[in-house]
Parts: C-alpha cells; structure tokens; sequence
C-alpha cells in the first residue's frame, strides 16, 4: 500500500497498481494488465484529464489563466477538499459515503460564528467538535456495530442534523463579528490563500494516517475484505466508528474554512457538498467498492472537480449545468472503476 | 417469505411470548404495526381531528406512501433508488413543460420508465452498486430538473384540470388517494400473485441461485428499476397537477419520507424480505404521525427531525442488525467469561 503513493507521487512507471490484497502482484507478468486501457484509464486517467482539462481551461476559457482566479479557485477548493480527504476513509473502509457532512459542514459553520460572536473562538470550535464527535460516533456505531447500511443511515443523520440545525437557527444567516475569523479569511500568502495551506497540511496528515499507522491498514484491509479483517481479530466496529469520526472531524474543519471564508453562516449553505466530495473521492481513482485508494488521489481529485466547477462557472453554466456535469462526473468515474475491476477479475 | 406459517405442534409447546416471537421474526410488518399502533393511539387522544377529517390524513398517507410502493420493488430485489426524488422532479417539469396535458403525462411517464432502464444499466450491465448508481443519478436528474425548467417553479398550462384534480372524486377520495389504492393493489397483486412478481424475492434472496434456476435476472431487475421510476413518475405528476405547478426542487424530503416508509414496513436491505404491506403500514404510520404534528403546530423541521430518528431507529433495529449486536456482545462477554470460569 505504501509503495502505491509512492508510484503516484513520483509518477512512476509502473503499471497498474494491484488490487489491494495480492501483495506479490509487483512479480507478476502484468502484460494483460498493461494493454488494457480501461484499467490504465481507473488508475492513472486522473492525471491526464487533469493536466489537459487545466490546459484547454487556460487557453479556451478567458479569465481562467490569472492570479486572482487560482486564489478564488483555491478558496472553493479547500472546504470541500478538507471534507473529501477525510471522507476518503468512510469510502476505503467500504461503507460508500457519508451523506450526513452535508448537514455536518453546514452545523460546524453555524456554530463557529453564531457562538464566536457570543462567546469566543475558542468555546465555539469546543462545541462544535462535540458535535462532530456525536455525528460521527452516532454514524459509526449504526454502520458499524449494528450493522446498518451507510447510505441509508447518513440519509436520516442528515435529515436529522438538518432539522436540529434549522430548527434551532430558524434558517437566519449569521454575520461573523469576530476579528479572528476574518483575518483567517482573508489572509493570502501570495496568492495561496491561508485556507488551502489548512487543506494541503491535513491531506498529509491524513495520507499519513491511512498509510503509515495501523488504523490506516486497519481500514484498507476492512475495505477489502471485512470477514477476513474480523477473523483476523481486529475490533471492525472501532474502524468503522474511527472512519466516520475522521469524517466527521473534516467535515468540521471545512464548515470552519467555509464560514472564514465567507464570513457568513446559514443552514443551508452546504448543499451539494456531500456529491462533489464522493465525486471529487471517486474521480481520483477510490474506488468506492472499499480497499482501494489514497487521500492524495483525492487531493488530485479535488483539483479535478475544483478547476471543473471553476471552468463551468466562467463559462456561464447554470446551476442545474454544473450539478448535471458533476452527477455525469461520478457516474463515469465509478463506471469506469468497475469495468477495470471486472477485466482485473477482482 | 411473506405468507403466515401455520404453528406447527412444536411451537405450541411454547411460552406464549415465544409464539409471538416466533410470528414477528416470521412476518417482516411487526414494526410497522407497532410503530402504527402507538402513533394512531397517541394522536386518537391528542389529536383526534386526524381521524375525523380522513381525507387529509388519506392524502398524506397517499403522498408519503406512493413513491415508497414502487422503491418496495427495487429493495426486495436487494437494491437501492436513490433516484426516486430527483425523478419525482425531473417527471414533474417534464409534463409542466408540455401544453398539451395529456401528452405531457404520457412524456413524464415514459421519462420515468427511462430513468428507471438507465439506473437498471447501470447496476446490471456497468456493474455498479445501486447505491452509488442511483446517487449519481439523483445529482444528474436533480440538474436536468433545474436545465428544463430554467430554475423555476413550471406553471401548468391547463390549470383547470389541476384544480380539478385535487377535488373529491368519489366520497372523500380525491384521485391521488384513489391512484394510490390502484398501485398498491397492483403491485401487491404482482409481487405474491404474479410469476415475474415473486421470481423479484428470488433475485434479492440469492441472486446466484435465481439465476441458476433459470430466472432471467436482469430482465426482472430491469423491470424492478422501471416499475420504481415509472411509479416516481407518476408521484411527480400528481404533484404537479394537485399544485398546478412542477417545481424543480420538489421531494427533496420524498426521498427520506419514502425510504422511512420502507424500512419501517420491514423490508430487509438486503433484499428477498418483506412486503408491499408492510410499506402501506409503514407510510400509513408515518402519514398519521405528520398529520398530528401538524396540528399541534410542530414546525416542519421538527417533523423532519422524527421522522429522520424513525428511520434510524428502523434501520438498526433491522433483525439482520439485532442479531449481529446480539453475536458481537455475546462474543465479547463469553470472551471475558472464559478466564474467569478457568480460574
């Protein structure tokens, strides 16, 4: 697993990567494997749409190649990028996804600036990782203890979340009155706004979670095979509760950087979020049929569904343009994932 | 599978609590005729309006309950639509859309049939999880519902016909509660009476021996996927003509309500268990329980909140669910027990 990031990272030349599970997959004759463009395409295709997508977007597009657009795409990035990478875990651990970040990221929003503005900065993300750790132990222990199907139980954690959420802000946008926040907001190291340094710091952080620390391994190997990682006498419960609290935790940090970023709140300002992080997830190459996959996959992901949106926005597509594109998007990117399972027999 | 077993001489031996044990774990509506029970209990004595103005509760349970019946189908198959809301939307803009009423309800149907082939390719010859499939779908009709209708709520070019329609047809019924009636009973009909119909509890019990014993599993998973798209069709199209106006954002709270009524009527996730019934059980509880908390002026919110821990509740109280906690805490007490007796 280990070496797969590294062949990533470095772009190797390597074929394939195997399917998690045959260790010794590196000696074998990959020449099947090789002249398949399908599996090719699940693996390595998100390197190359993303360069030729940036490359058509830079000469087609006007106003996409300047400063102030990278930092408004880098700006809209790192929220959902934030959500994404540490959804990346719910997805390898083979529970899907978690719908409910939706209702998670817009709640961590609301609370950091209604309760900042009140009390301090400090008492607001208290609070707010409270509750985070409610959602996600809340999802965990249905998914994983009593082992309930994940889309169905973070459809009604949503629903749920939502209404709390809305019920108790009555729907009112917050303003944030509080300095700290602001600055967060708005400071830029160049053009590389504060929030996508937050974002590159936790995918490391992340990626060094699932692929140097036996939590990690836990979770790829339960995304693998979940009977062989109960008989081999790992707590499957603490994984799946571990996953979704990572999810949960992210799903946190980016309502924090969405509301810094537009200095507002209101319940409903995280729609959609949940769909461009599956997709921004499963275009990176995670397949959401559990095991395999990286948090830098969905670093790159993110850059793909980022400079996407970015592209259709200029291009003066509509909202309901862009949410059929994105739907397109993850309909092609798990299609594709699943064709290239079937030829590789796994 | 859903028919009543009769007790054989061994069962009477039996305390009576373990009979009914043994007739809930036999039929799969035992909660939902709980859940039915106390809601309509409750409110008989809260709010016994709710029994007294029928046709208001009738016309919920038909709104709830619609969509649930034709995702019924899909789930005993052991698969998901996702898509049913975003459907519901797409159907109802597509009839607004069209002047003449008739052609747009036969357009709108026909959109829903073909949704439901599209999430049918993609779960039978793609490969995919219905889970994942159907939520891309949800996404992508949800935009094409906002393209159509340029992001606005459609008026109904015959706006006489929609007042019309949500008038009393015959007593108190209107046609949504009459249409609703009609689709229960037919797929109920299909699903126990029907060949095809039952071969859909073989599909989601075991799909590999289904196949082997010559069911044809792809034609009846493509019927299941278009019974459940032409059934959301048909939802959006009476929503449409009950407001006179499609809105591209409708059943954004369909997709909970129906699913809620499903797993409550006790179908298995898993597929291959269950029945029409219990649905009609569960959305009868769930309409019963909305129309209550309307009136003791419950805000909308608050009914979602319930209604989203009745599902929650319903999916992990789930038998599969209970027996794999029941096994994992047995598992973990016997393996602290063991040392103990040992020492």
């Amino acid at each position: 697993m280990s070496d797969e990031t590294t062949t990533q990272t470095a772009g190797a030349t390597a074929v394939a990567t195997p399917p998690v599970g045959e260790i010794d997959a590196a000696t074998r004759p990959d020449e099947g494997r090789q002249l398949n463009p399908l599996v090719w395409l699940a693996d390595r295709g998100i390197f190359v749409f993303t360069t030729i997508l940036i490359l058509v977007a830079a000469v087609l597009v006007d106003g996409f190649w300047s400063v102030d657009n990278a930092t408004d795409v880098f700006n809209r990035a790192a929220p959902i990028g934030i959500v994404a990478a540490a959804m990346t875990f719910v997805v390898i651990s083979g529970n899907y996804l978690d719908l409910s970040v939706v209702a998670q990221v817009a709640t961590a929003a609301v609370i950091l600036i209604a309760i900042s503005n009140d009390r301090s900065v400090l008492v607001a993300m208290l609070l707010a990782s409270l509750v985070a750790l409610i959602y996600g132990v809340v999802n965990g222990v249905a998914v994983g203890v009593f082992k309930a199907n994940a889309v169905i139980v973070t459809l009604a954690t949503t629903f749920i979340g939502l209404g709390i959420l809305r019920w108790a802000s009555g729907g009112s946008i917050y303003f944030s009155e509080v300095d700290a926040i602001r600055d967060f907001g708005t400071t830029e190291l160049g053009s590389v706004p504060l929030s996508m340094l937050v974002f590159v710091a936790i995918t490391l952080i992340l990626a060094f979670v699932l692929d140097r620390t036996t939590f990690g391994f836990s979770v790829r190997a339960f995304g693998s095979n979940a009977d062989a990682t109960r008989l081999a006498g790992v707590g499957t419960a603490w994984i799946v509760i571990g996953a979704f609290v990572i999810s949960a935790l992210g799903a946190m940090i980016g309502g924090f950087v969405l509301a810094a970023f537009s200095q507002t709140a209101v319940s409903s300002m995280s729609d959609g979020f949940e769909f461009r992080a599956l997709a921004a997830i499963i275009v990176g190459g995670t397949s959401v049929f559990g095991g395999k996959g990286s948090v830098l996959r969905t670093l790159l992901g993110v850059v793909f569904v980022s400079v996407l949106t970015n592209v259709m926005v200029l291009s003066g597509w509509g909202f309901g343009a862009q949410q059929m594109a994105i739907g397109a998007l993850i309909l092609l990117a798990v299609s594709v994932d699943a064709l290239a399972r079937r030829v590789t027999g796994r | 599978m859903t028919q009543t077993h009769d007790l054989t001489l061994g069962d009477q031996r039996q305390g009576f609590v373990d009979r009914i044990r043994t007739t809930l774990a036999r039929r799969t509506e035992g909660r939902a005729l709980a859940l039915l029970l106390v809601v309509s209990l409750i409110t008989w004595i809260q709010e016994p309006v709710a029994f007294t103005s029928w046709s208001v509760t009738l016309g919920r349970i038909a709104l709830i309950g619609l969509v649930a019946l034709g995702l019924t189908v899909v789930i005993l198959m052991g698969e998901l639509d996702l898509s049913v809301a975003s459907t519901l939307a797409v159907c109802g803009v597509v009839m607004a859309s069209i002047d003449n009423l008739a052609l747009g309800i036969v357009a709108a149907l026909a959109a829903g049939l073909l949704i439901g082939a599209i999430n049918a390719f993609f779960v039978v010859v793609v490969g995919l999880n219905s889970f994942i499939a159907t939520l891309g779908m949800l996404f992508f009709l949800r935009g094409l519902a906002f393209v159509i209708s340029d992001e606005e709520p459609v008026r109904l070019a015959n706006v006489d016909a929609g007042i019309s329609f949500g008038k009393p047809l015959i007593g108190d019924f209107t046609p949504r509660i009459l249409l609703f009636i009609l689709v229960f009973i037919a797929i109920q009909v299909f699903v126990t009476r029907v060949r095809s119909g039952r071969e859909m509890y073989a599909v989601g019990g075991n799909r590999q021996a289904a196949r082997d014993a010559g069911i044809p599993v792809t034609r009846r998973i493509f019927t299941g996927f278009m019974i459940s798209g032409f059934v959301a069709a048909g939802a959006g199209v009476i929503n449409a003509l009950e407001r006179t106006a499609a809105d591209p954002t409708a059943g954004s709270t369909v997709l909970l309500q129906s699913f809620a009524a499903a797993i409550i009527g006790g179908i298995a996730l898993t597929g291959g268990r269950g029945s029409v019934l219990g649905t009609l059980l569960g959305a009868a509880s769930l309409g019963i329980l909305q129309v209550a908390l309307t009136l003791s002026g419950v805000q909308v919110d608050v009914q979602n909140i319930i209604i989203g821990l009745v599902l929650l509740l319903a999916v992990i109280t789930d038998p599969a669910s209970l027996r794999a906690v029941m096994a994992s805490t047995k598992s973990f007490f016997a393996a602290r027990a063991t040392p103990a007796q040992g020492g």
